[in-house]
């Protein structure tokens, strides 16, 4: 069976995953900590191979791990708290993430936005509506087995999809495609302002290159985003309770 | 950049959805539904950035700034609906906002439709419409 190193990482991480969502009577953390790390390293043997550079690796491996650890961590803590402080650090590590991919400016806009903006909010808020630290709604997952058994088959089919794809088995070969996927239209072409794509992979997340695509192929859309970005602020005003009404 | 490189952080960004996933379907909290969201965006935005690196132009985070953006109206947005729903229920839970129907009217399906919780008090859960505008002057008084 061609795809079969597929099924064990898999089930695997469905296990801990399912044994780790919140219940009513709470099961011990480290027997799903360890099937979860007997899935990680499954997953690595199989589908993360080292890309042979020492540093790199090294730094793929202790970032993504971090990320899916915290995330999973986020999902199954009881304490809403902690699970807004697991997600801070899964913003970090995919923000090392980022930097790997040479997004240097990208990381540390998703660090201000996320963990410097989103996530205070939400602690606040979090902070402000539980006085009482143990509400039982957070003891409790909804459809345990439904939601993960989902949610694992349609891992278990992108992964699939993945492998089906050829690279993972080593076939696809390690020149980079220029616009495999998406084709230069006519009209950015014809734009004179438009960066063509740089030969230099260490340039494409400079706040250079990134500004001139942003401001000549991309400028309706960043005006775009800006339009939703007011009508953002104005509808949270306006749904926002009044201190007439209120306070929490 | 070798292309296992590319699946490996495709394989990544996939785990990444799925726990947000899961996330967003079992937990009961409004708050921790909203960061699960984000977590499946992250997972979205770490397809795109390797992306971009692997075809070497800079679209692919063009496309995650404004993932950025939309996360971040989506954020505001869903943090003063928290807060207003909160006001009303004085609780988190997602439960609580399961019927969304009016009382007074009558329900579609007529029949087998289960019997309806009563909220905690009916005048708070009545929605209120922000005053707007200048009152017009009445006639009969200025008369």
């Amino acid at each position: 069976m061609k795809n079969g190193a597929l099924l064990i990482p898999v089930c695997l991480g469905w296990l801990a995953i399912f044994w780790l969502l919140p219940r009513a009577k709470p099961r011990s953390r480290i027997l799903g900590a360890i099937i979860g790390l007997a899935a990680l390293l499954a997953l690595q043997a199989t589908f993360l191979p080292p890309a042979g550079n020492i540093v790199r690796d090294g730094m793929f491996y202790l970032f993504s791990g971090s990320a899916i650890l915290a995330a999973t961590l986020m999902i199954t803590d009881r304490n809403p708290v902690y699970a807004a402080l697991w997600f801070a650090l899964t913003t970090l590590s995919v923000c090392g993430l980022f930097l790997l991919n040479s997004a240097p400016f990208l990381s540390a806009a998703t660090i201000i936005v996320y963990a410097g903006a989103i996530v205070v909010t939400f602690l606040f808020v979090i902070m402000l509506a539980q006085q009482t630290a143990n509400a039982n709604y957070d003891h409790r997952a909804v459809q345990p087995v439904l939601a993960s058994v989902m949610s694992f088959v349609m891992l278990g089919a992108l992964l699939f999809a993945l492998q089906e794809w050829g690279g993972i088995d080593g076939k696809a070969d390690d020149v980079a495609r220029e616009g495999q996927f998406v084709a230069v239209d006519a009209s950015s072409k014809a734009n004179q302002f438009s960066q063509p794509p740089s030969s230099n992979k260490t340039e494409i997340g400079s706040m250079r290159v990134l500004g001139r695509s942003l401001f000549s192929d991309y400028l309706y859309v960043v005006e775009l985003a800006g339009t939703v970005l007011l009508i953002a602020t104005i509808g949270a005003i306006a749904i926002a309770p009044r201190r007439s009404q209120g306070t929490l | 950049m070798t292309s296992t490189a590319l699946e490996s952080q495709l394989v990544v960004g996939a785990i990444l959805f799925a726990l947000g996933m899961i996330g967003f379907l079992t937990r009961r909290n409004l708050i921790l539904i909203v960061l699960s969201t984000e977590l499946m965006l992250h997972g979205v935005s770490l397809n795109l950035t390797a992306f971009g690196r692997y075809h070497g132009n800079p679209q692919g985070q063009v496309f995650t700034i404004f993932v950025l953006t939309i996360a971040a109206c989506e954020a505001g947005l869903a943090l003063s609906l928290i807060l207003t729903l909160y006001q009303r229920r004085k609780s988190l839970d997602v439960f609580l906002w399961g019927n969304l129907g009016e009382e007074d009217l009558p329900m579609l399906s007529s029949g087998n439709a289960p019997p309806q919780a009563k909220p905690i008090d009916p005048n708070i859960d009545l929605p209120q419409l922000t005053p707007a505008g200048r009152a017009p002057s009445n006639p009969a008084t200025k008369a």
